[in-house]
């Protein structure tokens, strides 16, 4: 884990950096998932805890563990 | 890499190991085309075809025939063993207790 | 003799710079280009998602997918910018 910043920049070295840390998920139809993140792999499948599903904007579902199909994925984002 | 236990042949933690995790219990499964499943995983492979049993499934339609955008529901149980193709599958949530 | 640029080159010249990105859908983010892998997947950062009812939503720092990128414009702003 030398240069921790410098790995972040390619994107396996962005999903360590930000594993175990609150992400946005977007998916190719435009529903987002908040949670934290447990683990991705190279399909971009993703694992998250206490999900939050959006809908529209809108709260529609919480999940304690979801598992996330990666060729529906848009976007993984690094909440701050 | 990382890796801090040393032994783990089958990397520590993958997404993958969520559904592991699932296998004989409950599942919530999200499909593509605004369907959803709720059943007994049996199996599941790296595509995520699924093996599910005791089945009910939703679809959420817009009725035509109402003006207002009502999204109806409509729900049917398959109590036979269901084979889900795994690229319909969207998101895969153990669900809590049965 | 190798006065081409292959396309994944001209990519590695705009790592740090902002770039443009014109996805399949309905849909284009801009931001600071960070670094991307061979399936173009890349890492944005400070970016900003433009729907096409032209709303906008600015992310810090994003993985976007490279399944669904139609086109990347190096050095643009966005739509607003041009």
């Amino acid at each position: 884990m030398e240069n921790g910043d410098n790995e972040a920049r390619d994107p396996s070295g962005f999903l360590t950096a930000i594993i175990g840390a609150p992400v946005t998920v977007k998916l190719n139809s435009g529903v987002v998932y908040k949670g934290e993140l447990q683990s991705v792999d190279g399909y971009m499948n993703i694992a998250l805890e206490q999900t939050k599903e959006y809908v529209d904007g809108r709260l529609h579902h919480t999940f304690g563990d979801a598992f996330i199909r990666g060729n529906n994925v848009m976007y993984i984002s690094a909440d701050s | 890499m990382s890796s801090p236990e040393g032994d783990a042949p089958s990397r520590p933690d993958e997404p993958l190991d969520l559904v592991r995790l699932c296998l004989d219990e409950i599942v919530f499964v999200k499909l593509r085309g605004d369907r959803q499943l709720s059943g007994r995983l049996h199996a599941y492979d790296s595509h995520c075809n699924l093996v599910l049993g005791d089945v009910t499934e939703t679809i959420f339609v817009v009725d035509e025939e109402d003006d207002d955008d009502e999204v109806k529901a409509i729900t049917r149980s398959h109590s036979e063993m269901l084979f889900v193709r795994g690229d319909s599958v969207v998101l895969i949530s153990p669900k809590p207790q049965g | 003799m190798t006065s081409q640029l292959l396309p994944l080159e001209l990519i590695d010249k705009c790592v740090g710079s902002k770039i443009w990105v014109i996805m399949k859908g309905d849909k284009e983010f801009s931001g600071t280009l960070l670094g991307f892998d061979d399936y173009v997947n890349m890492v944005l950062e400070n970016v900003t998602e433009f729907d096409f009812e032209g709303g906008q939503t600015k992310l810090p720092k994003i993985l976007l997918n490279g399944n669904n990128i139609c086109m990347l414009v190096p050095g643009g702003e966005g739509p607003t910018g041009s």
